[in-house]
């Protein structure tokens, strides 16, 4: 099956590590140029060097999301880059907190806000160009409760909603909009890492219940975002995947 | 990183261990240190690479030698000087088969007698503190004062002999210092100030006369107190036993400083072990240590491998509003571990805002067994109220937990003192990073044998 990726244009936020990088790194193995943000300058040049090796177009610059505007600098500066853009995937991420109302405003301007400034500044482009993909990323913790009342469940079912209403009013210009929203999802230096050597008990009761007996890898969510952003996805648009190996109990009606 | 890393505090080579990161640990070097404790690395005494023999772990010829060569001729800590702050306040704790009495006297000197009667050898008190105007025996009410004097023998005329000798208890050598009270079972024992050194100038900028008992637990432990001092004097094993401290500490980076008879390492906390991969998200226990220095890691804007340096800063330019005093400390002191060996058996992790420390002591007869004591002390900040003494609990090893770090410690001890009594295992096979392990070996080879005394086929 082809993607239709070859050439496409993408912006990936959050992209140097975990998820976002594996689906960097999909987009550029499938052909298409790439624009990622992170916050590390490091972490940034060491992705983008290692991308490169696809040999399409690829960039990336730091950047803080939390700054609005760094952050809509940043994306100007990515499309123009690019020379426009077809997907855009938005993923960082504050992650889980409690105990601070901080964590509300943090997860407002991260995970919510992010998405919002990216969709906004792609929309005109994207419209402009007829056409364009555009996945956002929320969470099983939205779906099911998980680790405490917090902030950040709260913030990604926003996108949720948000993403059904965006598909709404885009498709007539060619935009599809659709949500994924992985289960635990496990690698070197992300948070379930840390969880499995810091609270080993805790880990190994998600495993438990989790009924392939293991957590999920970011290229397995990454495959389901990437395909969901390409053109072999046509009539996909605001449509919610769960990609989390069964770990959730609820049923899809 | 506003400091430039200058003195090589690492001996080994932290590259080519396992490990993900090499990572540049910032550091007060002795240039820009502020405090009297020094930072400067010790040179590595030589110590050669011999195995260790186990069956000094087991061995009771051995255990006679520790008793008649080190128990009965070093100093030891006694207790809390702020337990006995009144005339006739008193510690009573023991050491092997004795027992003493550490006595507040009117002048507010203190003393130190063996806890017997002189009559039947029945023991005064039980262990513990309390406050006595004498100390009455409960058998024939045979009564010492605080001074140690026999105050009452009912119907001396009975014992044509006379009393015991003098009328008193025998007195032990006892001091005061750094708000803790030693003592020695050795009548001749060296002045203590030669003994503690160099550690005077190390602790004493702690003040631990600032801080007030947090815990106070006693467990009994299936080991040889040896195995227990081990068991403190290495970060090597982190990567095994204790992996959850990976995302809390720098167990690669340490520095060792080994002096004449005590030792210490210095450890980076609020650090991320270059053996795991750098995380995004502040782990937990960072969290923790950034909440209780006053910082809320939900606004930290910063890398989570900047934050053991910005604890630092937080803390010296706060810590005075919170009442707590760290002008007599370095930077490092205020977020790592400096962790001091008192020869032979006090284990102390020294904090700005806490010291946890050790002292391990023999059984009175089994070299398989011991007592682990823990006592925490937490920072009173400036205006608030003393707290009340925490209540000593004693109990058997695993009949309660005693957090998650020392249970994984507690449950390895017994396998470990199991396993070297093995016919194939000759001992301890010791690594650089146990440097401290071999030279607290060393140090029992010198107090057994006589410096440089010990022979082949010795233990």
């Amino acid at each position: 099956m082809d993607l239709g990726l070859q050439g496409k244009k993408a912006i990936v936020v959050g992209g140097a590590r975990g998820i976002g990088y594996a689906v960097a790194e999909i987009l550029a193995r499938e052909g298409a140029d790439v624009a990622i943000s992170a916050r590390g300058e490091d972490s940034v040049k060491d992705a983008v060097a290692a991308l490169g090796r696809y040999g399409t177009h690829v960039v990336g610059k730091p950047c803080n999301v939390k700054k609005a505007d760094d952050y809509k600098a940043w994306l100007e500066w990515a499309i123009e880059a690019l020379e426009g853009v077809d997907v855009l995937v938005p993923l960082s991420s504050a992650g889980g907190g409690m105990g601070s109302e901080k964590y509300w405003h943090n997860a407002f301007e991260t995970d919510v806000m992010g998405p919002v400034r990216a969709v906004e500044a792609v929309i005109p482009v994207m419209t402009q160009r007829k056409g364009g993909s555009i996945v956002l990323v929320a969470t099983t913790s939205a779906l099911e409760a998980m680790g405490g009342p917090q902030a950040y469940n709260a913030m990604k079912a926003s996108l949720i909603t948000w993403g059904k209403q965006l598909a709404l009013a885009h498709g007539k210009d060619g935009i599809r909009v659709n949500v994924v929203s992985p289960g635990p999802i496990e690698f070197e230096g992300g948070n379930w890492d840390m969880i499995k050597g810091t609270m080993e008990k805790f880990y190994q009761s998600q495993l438990r219940q989790q009924p392939m007996g293991r957590l999920g890898r970011p290229e397995e969510v990454a495959k389901a975002i990437v395909f969901l952003a390409s053109e072999a996805a046509s009539w996909c648009s605001g449509s919610h995947l769960v990609v989390d190996g069964a770990y959730t109990n609820r049923t899809h009606f | 990183m506003d400091r430039p890393v200058t003195h090589k505090p690492v001996t080994w080579d932290t590259s080519k261990m396992d490990v993900k990161r090499v990572v540049d640990v910032i550091r007060v070097t002795p240039e820009t240190n502020t405090s009297r404790t020094p930072v400067d690395k010790a040179p590595d005494p030589e110590l050669g690479h011999d195995v260790i023999p186990a069956a000094r772990y087991y061995s009771p010829e051995f255990m006679m030698l520790e008793w008649e060569r080190i128990w009965t001729k070093v100093w030891l800590l006694g207790g809390r000087a702020d337990d006995i702050p009144e005339p006739g306040d008193y510690i009573c704790t023991e050491i092997g088969k004795e027992s003493v009495l550490i006595v507040r006297q009117h002048d507010g000197s203190l003393r130190c007698f063996p806890n017997v009667c002189l009559h039947r050898g029945n023991r005064l008190r039980p262990e513990g503190i309390g406050n006595a105007q004498a100390f009455r025996c409960m058998y024939h009410h045979w009564t010492y004062g605080l001074d140690g004097k026999i105050e009452r023998l009912p119907d001396l005329c009975t014992f044509p002999q006379g009393g015991p000798p003098g009328m008193t208890l025998p007195s032990l050598p006892v001091t005061e210092w750094n708000s803790f009270v030693w003592f020695s079972l050795n009548p001749d024992v060296e002045p203590f100030d030669d003994y503690i050194a160099p550690l005077k100038d190390h602790l004493e900028p702690y003040h631990p006369e600032r801080m007030a008992w947090k815990r106070d637990v006693t467990v009994e432990w299936d080991c040889n107190w040896k195995a227990s001092v081990d068991a403190f004097n290495e970060t090597y094993h982190v990567q095994g036993i204790h992996p959850q401290l990976q995302w809390y500490l720098d167990d690669v980076n340490v520095q060792i400083d080994c002096y004449e008879r005590h030792n210490r390492y210095l450890i980076p906390f609020a650090a991320i072990s270059p053996r795991v991969a750098m995380p995004s998200t502040i782990p937990p226990a960072i969290e923790e240590i950034m909440r209780h220095a006053g910082m809320d890691p939900a606004e930290y804007e910063g890398r989570v491998s900047d934050i053991r340096r910005d604890v630092q800063l937080f803390k010296r330019k706060h810590g005075k509003a919170q009442g707590k005093d760290y002008s007599a400390l370095n930077d490092d002191q205020l977020t790592d571990d400096y962790h001091y060996m008192i020869f032979p058996n006090v284990a102390l992790n020294v904090h700005a805002d806490d010291i946890m420390m050790f002292r391990q002591r023999p059984h009175a007869s089994d070299p398989n067994k011991m007592l682990y004591d823990v006592w925490v002390f937490e920072l009173v900040p400036e205006g608030q109220p003393w707290p009340e003494r925490v209540k000593h609990r004693r109990f058997k090893h695993g009949e309660r937990s005693i957090g998650q770090v020392l249970d994984q410690d507690a449950y390895n001890l017994p396998t470990v003192q199991a396993g070297m009594k093995s016919e194939s295992f000759p001992g301890l096979w010791i690594g650089e990073q146990e440097l401290r392990i071999r030279h607290f070996h060393k140090v029992l080879d010198d107090y057994i044998y006589g410096p440089g005394g010990k022979q082949e086929g010795d233990l």
